[in-house]
């Protein structure tokens, strides 16, 4: 009976996965008009090195569109994105300008290294792009290109490209299907914004309404704030069929793991109770349960192995929807969704997470408490249980 | 200050990068100067003989499609990043013995120079081709069973022709350099892109291949930084 229960949930999970895929095709089949190309200001936030950083930031500056600026942002100059950010700035003068300011006061570090440059910025539209991401030569003229009247956010969609190394190509693929089909499903069946903080274009005016930085300076997940107070003051969150691109090549497969563990700390933090329907949407997590509570019988671990099969193929299907062939790494995908599972469960236990050289505890909303103010109370905590016990 | 690493390998020889990708992940990462080293080893030892069968040396039969190759990307990174990549080789001396065993950086090398000569007609077709000659990992490294400690054995006799010693490679520290007062530079010895994070070379000269050469040898305004990214 168990076994049966297991098998109509792996059903529903691949149709899950299924009407994920047609939410993909419709999102990439549509087209916004350009009428009006408005001056932009990009603001990059640099930290570290990101695999091709050159490149990613050079492709900002070859943009085929009339009028924009680019700033990139940096909290010390020595870090080592500095020195790629000045030789940007030497190749294009009147294009790039270089802001390093670590006075803001933001438990976000992403905000914090931001603030400065949105101060310096020159027009009324301004795009946030992070450092790892590459895009083409269209990618303004197209964003733009989704903004309307009513509009208060456009976003895009993103793609993993260019993995080398396991922990790479691990990450490429689950960024390739379960982040883009699952951003795509949410804004196309059931209609929730979703913001993605890789590439977010917003009217200072609409920013500023929602409260700006300061609104979202001590909650790790800016991106979902920004999207949801949008959402909250009537104005329309799109996401564009634009696909960026986000380039990793040599990651460890450490980096994939605290990527993923954070990511899933931060949605559980946000969807709450909704959390523990994501399963469904990983049939190989689903399926695996076949196997255990059979006794790993023959036709358990058939049914098991049929079942990857199929999630390899549907997973190829949209890599050749997006234009970016799997190749081998494609033999990854029952690995990569099995440690994803394995991921699913660590914000049940623990709500730690580390970023970029930081330790921190995340509560509702992704809402920053500070490790030395949880440490206090700790302490506190220690004292009072010292006093009653002795 | 340059940020420089002299030592670096491609699938030249053992290296696990190709060479035009490797000028992109130092010039992706904001580099001002490197020099590709692949391995020339001698094939007078048995390590040798295998380092021939199983390619992982730079011959006189491909050293000028090497040396070619290393001109086209230097032109390529340096219209794109700025960058200077310098041509140089490793000549490499490998016996079982630690203490016969020597690792030699040529860098901005012109002619093939055979690996299996003496030390002293190796650093006199360096010096006639003004190339830089460094010593590298010169003394124990952690860990390491098979080490290269010939020239440091014999820095009495063979000191006046090395214009610097590894003073850091990767991410080991060979501080009898610094008690020497040798003058010094610090390589990653890059085999693997994970290796670009580990001790680099500042030079404070112009960016061009004579200003590092003659700071390099007078070894002023060269200082050492561990390389995080």
């Amino acid at each position: 009976m168990i076994l049966w229960i297991v098998l109509s949930i792996a059903v529903l999970s691949f149709s899950i996965y299924l009407l994920q895929i047609i939410a993909l095709r419709r999102k990439l089949n549509e087209n916004y008009n350009v009428d009006y190309l408005p001056p932009i200001s990009i603001i990059k936030p640099l930290k570290g090195l990101d695999d091709n950083l050159f490149d990613n930031l050079e492709s900002f500056c070859k943009q085929d569109y009339p009028d924009y600026e680019l700033l990139l942002s940096i909290q010390d100059i020595n870090d080592p994105a500095y020195r790629v950010a000045e030789k940007i700035k030497n190749k294009y003068p009147n294009l790039v300008r270089i802001v390093v300011d670590s006075s803001p006061r933001a438990l976000n570090p992403k905000v914090k290294n931001m603030i400065s440059a949105y101060r310096v910025s020159k027009h009324d539209y301004f795009l946030i792009s992070d450092s790892n991401v590459f895009v083409e030569k269209d990618y303004l003229k197209k964003t733009v290109s989704a903004m309307s009247k009513d509009t208060g956010l456009v976003t895009n969609l993103i793609m993993g490209i260019s993995g080398k190394s396991i922990g790479a190509r691990l990450e490429n693929l689950q960024l390739n299907s379960f982040i883009l089909l699952s951003v795509c499903f949410l804004d196309k069946f059931l209609k929730m914004p979703c913001s993605i903080g890789k590439s977010m274009l917003m009217r200072k005016s609409d920013f500023e309404e929602i409260g700006g930085f300061n609104a979202v300076k001590d909650v790790l997940a800016e991106d979902y704030m920004i999207g949801k107070l949008m959402n909250e003051k009537g104005k329309k969150v799109v996401l564009s069929s634009y696909i960026i691109k986000n380039i990793n090549e040599y990651w460890s497969l450490g980096r994939f793991l605290n990527r993923h563990t954070r990511w899933a700390k931060i949605r559980w933090k946000i969807a709450g109770l909704k959390y523990f329907t994501e399963p469904l949407s990983n049939p190989i997590f689903v399926l695996s349960f076949l196997p255990i509570l059979d006794n790993f019988s023959k036709i358990s671990i058939l049914v098991f192995i049929l079942g990857a099969l199929l999630k390899i193929y549907f997973d190829i299907y949209v890599s050749r929807l997006i234009k970016t062939p799997t190749g081998i790494s494609g033999l990854l995908i029952p690995i990569k969704d099995l440690l994803t599972a394995f991921i699913w469960f660590v914000p049940l236990i623990s709500c730690k997470l580390s970023w970029r050289d930081n330790t921190y505890i995340i509560g509702k909303d992704t809402m920053i408490i500070p490790t030395d103010s949880v440490s206090s109370i700790r302490v506190i905590f220690n004292k009072l249980k010292t006093a009653f016990t002795n | 200050m340059l940020l420089c690493d002299f030592h670096i390998h491609t699938k030249y020889s053992d290296g696990s990068v190709e060479l035009r990708k490797v000028v992109d992940i130092f010039g992706q990462a904001g580099f001002d100067a490197i020099a590709i080293t692949d391995h020339a080893v001698n094939g007078d030892s048995l390590i040798g003989k295998i380092a021939y069968k199983f390619r992982f040396t730079i011959t006189e039969n491909n050293f000028n499609e090497y040396l070619e190759n290393i001109n086209f990307e230097a032109e390529r990174a340096w219209n794109k990043y700025e960058m200077l990549v310098i041509p140089g080789v490793e000549i490499s001396k490998n016996y079982l013995s630690s203490d016969k065993s020597a690792h030699i950086l040529i860098l901005d090398i012109k002619e093939f120079i055979p690996p299996c000569e003496s030390y002293e007609s190796i650093f006199l077709q360096a010096k006639k081709q003004q190339a830089i000659v460094v010593a590298c990992h010169p003394h124990h490294i952690k860990g390491e069973i098979r080490n290269t400690l010939y020239l440091w054995n014999n820095r009495n006799k063979y000191g006046k022709y090395i214009d610097a010693w590894e003073i850091a490679n990767r991410d080991d520290v060979f501080n009898v350099v610094s008690l020497k007062k040798y003058p010094y530079i610090a390589n990653s010895d890059f085999h693997k892109p994970r290796h670009l994070y580990s001790w680099k070379t500042l030079l404070n000269c112009e960016k061009n291949i004579v200003s590092i050469k003659k700071c390099i040898r007078h070894n002023k305004g060269v200082a050492i930084t561990l390389f995080r990214g």
